[in-house]
């Protein structure tokens, strides 16, 4: 019996340490077909000598258990859906064959964005291949395998024989997104406006009732919306960028064998165009799993291209540079939810991009603001002249300005200002600033002049009545401006509070600066908290203060 | 000029006032929520109590103070982040919600005057209320026009999209023109209504100034400034 036993323990050591030699080197062997076999020879081997619940490779627990939990979407078309008859898609039928490779059970486990990657650290599935994207962030909470298994990009996607080719078509344009989405600081970079929704669904939703006239998304995800025959008659893609792999994943705990296994069997699938048919199957984009087809049935079928950076595509680097004092607005966030219980987040103060563009967008703001407060009483004056003392010519050129600038929604006058300065100059920050300003202060300029126009006409009024002389055109002026101090100030607040319009024509004011903050930290709560804060206050300090230069005009018209 | 019209759609004009009808809506559903906030307003300002002047004082300056287009975005974007997900309000009632602050504030300042007016006998005076509560409600109309901005199909996101679908600027600044016509009428043709109002309402001054001998006139009342909602 003694004899028996040790035979036994000899024969398991024997196998562990066989098990350890292949740990120690985990490369194939020699083509992807013979590496394959001999990791899963090897793992089959470590099973056959003794199944532990606890066992800490996975890929050995997955052979003892004769099961793959691979992680998937639900909600995905054409990748991973629901239907009739049951889950559907090319992720799923991935997954059938990876179960069907390693000689195990399939079992699908629903997951969701959220989930997907903290389902694999608590060991609740083995794999994951469920539309993630692969980036140098995830890579710090993830194994991935590569080859990646798919790649798409983000599209921007308009209405059929609208003229959008690059991004140089998208300045002022306004482009719907979904908010976290990290090509969204690409968008914004190239003066795009952009319109912010919870979900991808509520893009196609938006460009089916016309409401966006534009939208930006993963292809894969618009590859759905253009099996619809009505949404691609009327909808086609522009263009593409910023693309992205997608990368299965493994847990990063115990999984150095089963990333190696996957890897090889990624390789063999691209080789033999598994990955290229399945796809074509389920009528999705294959232009990367083309490339992919021809570099592995080509020069990268060798034991080492798994090693071969020219083989293999880099993660999409995601890190964002942090604001020097990114520690500091921490530490105030947690004091806001310490003292106040308010879950505040202000990703626009630690992130360096945010920051530029915040920061930017605040002097913009305060160009506009001061810009506005200075056209629109210029203006004011302008019109009030022409009205009141002007010949003619001039009185019903003053008055068709009047006229037009009362007919005209503000958003269209800024519109049609813009158009005309595109058509003139094109449109930059500065002249979009300045159009804005122009625009901003003949709207209101228009109406506070023809308060100044009023007020002199009753100064005349008043005079004739009281018989007396008439009153040299300067004096009476300088009357007139003092009697409508109270329109002129209120049309300047009503301009610097129409400021933020000027965001419309793609002007980066600080309304558009937050904006697109928000798209790609993904925080919008507290950012447009932010927003109506800083507009409001900045109202209701200036307030006195115009009011302060209107008591002080008064005071110098009455002292003369 | 044929060929402006040739290119245009067929119906265009009959869809431009379809989304302009959405316009009137907004303001309307706009100024229904202004008078539900600003009246309580109005009474409050105009009351005896200092207290309920100091009360309704911040609140009003409040509302003033608050852009209309950064309202809008806020409520858009806070109200779709909400709980649950979706979006609390339509586009449409999101627009109309932004303009009631405006609403509001400009209701409670006239309508605390009216109220004045009335206690001190200027009955008439107190009538020029409605002239200046149908102006608000043009400028309004017009004011709505940011609502394009979100996406709602009103008679600015018409033109701007006919607009893109123009080949050459001209034809651009043709319907741009064609939107000013049409947005103009209507606000011309709502001053005019202001003014036929103003005119009830001052005829009805001069009635009652007649019948009072000595009694001042007070048809320099002219109520509270208005301007457009930025």
């Amino acid at each position: 019996m003694k004899a028996r036993l040790a035979a036994l323990a000899t024969a398991l050591l024997l196998a562990a340490a066989a098990w350890s030699a292949a740990l120690a080197q985990p490369a194939p062997s020699a083509a992807p077909d013979a590496a394959f076999a001999a990791e899963l020879a090897t793992a089959r081997r470590a099973a056959g000598a003794g199944c532990k619940e606890d066992a800490v490779d996975r890929l050995v627990r997955i052979l003892c258990r004769g099961k793959l939990r691979v992680g998937v979407r639900t909600n995905y078309p054409l990748f991973a859906g629901e239907t009739a008859q049951g889950l559907a898609g090319y992720e799923i039928d991935i997954a059938r064959t990876i179960a069907a490779a390693l000689g195990v059970d399939l079992v699908l486990v629903p997951v969701t964005p959220a989930n997907r990657i903290a389902m694999l650290g608590e060991d609740r599935i083995d794999l994951t291949i469920a539309t993630m994207g692969h980036t140098s962030l995830r890579d710090g909470q993830a194994r991935f395998i590569r080859p990646h298994y798919y790649q798409s990009q983000t599209v921007v996607v308009g209405p059929r024989g609208r003229a959008l080719t690059d991004f140089d078509d998208l300045a002022g344009q306004t482009i719907c997104v979904t908010v976290g989405n990290a090509s969204n600081a690409e968008l914004s970079g190239h003066n795009a406006r952009l319109m912010l929704f919870d979900s991808p669904a509520k893009l196609v939703e938006r460009l089916s009732a016309q409401a966006c006239q534009l939208a930006a998304q993963d292809d894969s995800f618009f590859a759905a919306a253009f099996t619809d025959p009505a949404f691609a008659a009327r909808y086609e893609t522009k263009f593409g960028f910023a693309p992205v792999p997608w990368g299965m994943a493994v847990g990063r705990e115990g999984t150095e064998h089963l990333a190696q296994l996957l890897s090889i069997l990624s390789a063999r699938f691209h080789r033999d165009g598994i990955f290229l048919n399945t796809a074509a199957t389920h009528g999705i984009a294959t232009g990367f799993l083309e490339r992919q087809r021809s570099a592995w049935s080509g020069h990268c079928n060798s034991a080492t291209a798994l090693q071969d950076g020219t083989c293999l595509a880099a993660p999409l680097v995601t890190a964002v540079p942090a604001t020097p004092w990114a520690g500091q607005v921490d530490a105030i966030e947690a004091w806001i939810e310490q003292r106040l219980g308010l879950r505040a987040t202000l990703a626009m103060f630690k992130m360096a991009p945010a920051w530029e563009l915040v920061r930017n967008g605040a002097i913009n703001s305060g160009l506009l603001i001061l810009g506005v407060s200075l056209a629109t009483p210029c203006i004011a004056v302008l019109i009030g002249l022409a009205l009141g003392f002007g010949g003619l010519p001039l009185r019903w050129l003053a008055q068709g300005v009047c006229v037009l600038m009362q007919s005209c929604p503000v958003v269209l006058t800024l519109v049609i200002a813009a158009a005309l300065c595109n058509h003139l100059v094109g449109i930059t920050t500065l002249s979009g600033l300045i159009t804005a300003i122009i625009a901003l202060g003949l709207i209101n300029g228009s109406y506070a002049g023809r308060a100044i126009a009023d007020a002199v006409a009753s100064l005349r009024g008043d005079a004739a009545k009281r018989d007396e002389a008439p009153v040299p055109p300067h004096r009476l002026f300088r009357e007139g401006l003092a009697r409508a101090e109270t329109q002129i100030g209120a049309f300047i607040i009503n301009a610097i509070k129409g400021t933020p319009i000027a965001s419309f024509i793609g002007v980066p004011e600080l309304l558009n600066a937050l904006t697109d903050t928000a798209s790609f930290s993904a925080e919008r709560a507290t950012t447009y908290w932010l927003l109506l804060v800083f507009y409001t206050l900045a109202v209701l300090l200036l307030v006195p203060v115009v009011q302060a230069l209107g008591g002080l005009l008064r005071n110098r018209a009455s002292a003369r | 000029m044929t060929a402006f019209f040739d290119a245009l759609p067929p119906g265009f004009l009959l869809h431009l006032l379809g989304g302009v009808s959405i316009n009137f809506w907004i303001a309307a559903i706009g100024l229904v929520l202004g008078l539900a906030v600003g009246l309580p307003l109005a009474i409050c300002l105009a009351s005896g109590s200092r207290w309920l002047r100091w009360a309704a004082s911040p609140v009003t300056a409040l509302m003033r103070a608050a852009p209309t287009f950064v309202t809008m975005y806020f409520l858009f974007q806070i109200l779709q982040a909400g709980p649950g997900g979706g979006a609390a309000l339509s586009p449409v009632m999101t627009v109309a919600w932004a303009l009631m602050p405006y609403a509001a504030a400009y209701i409670a300042d006239s309508g605390a005057d009216a109220l004045r007016h009335w206690r001190a006998g200027s009955f008439s005076a107190a009538l020029l209320f409605l002239p200046n509560l149908v102006r608000a409600y043009f400028v309004m109309v017009m004011s709505s026009g940011i609502s394009a901005a979100i996406g709602v199909q009103e008679g600015i996101s018409i033109i701007l999209r006919q607009a893109n679908a123009m080949s050459s600027f001209p034809q651009q600044l043709g319907v741009y023109l064609l939107g000013i016509l049409v947005f103009g009428s209507i606000m011309q043709a709502g001053l005019l209504g202001v003014g036929a109002l103003r005119r009830f309402a001052t005829a009805l001054m001069l009635n009652r100034a007649s019948q009072r001998a000595g009694a001042q006139s007070d048809l320099g009342f002219d109520g509270p400034r208005i301007e457009p909602s930025e």
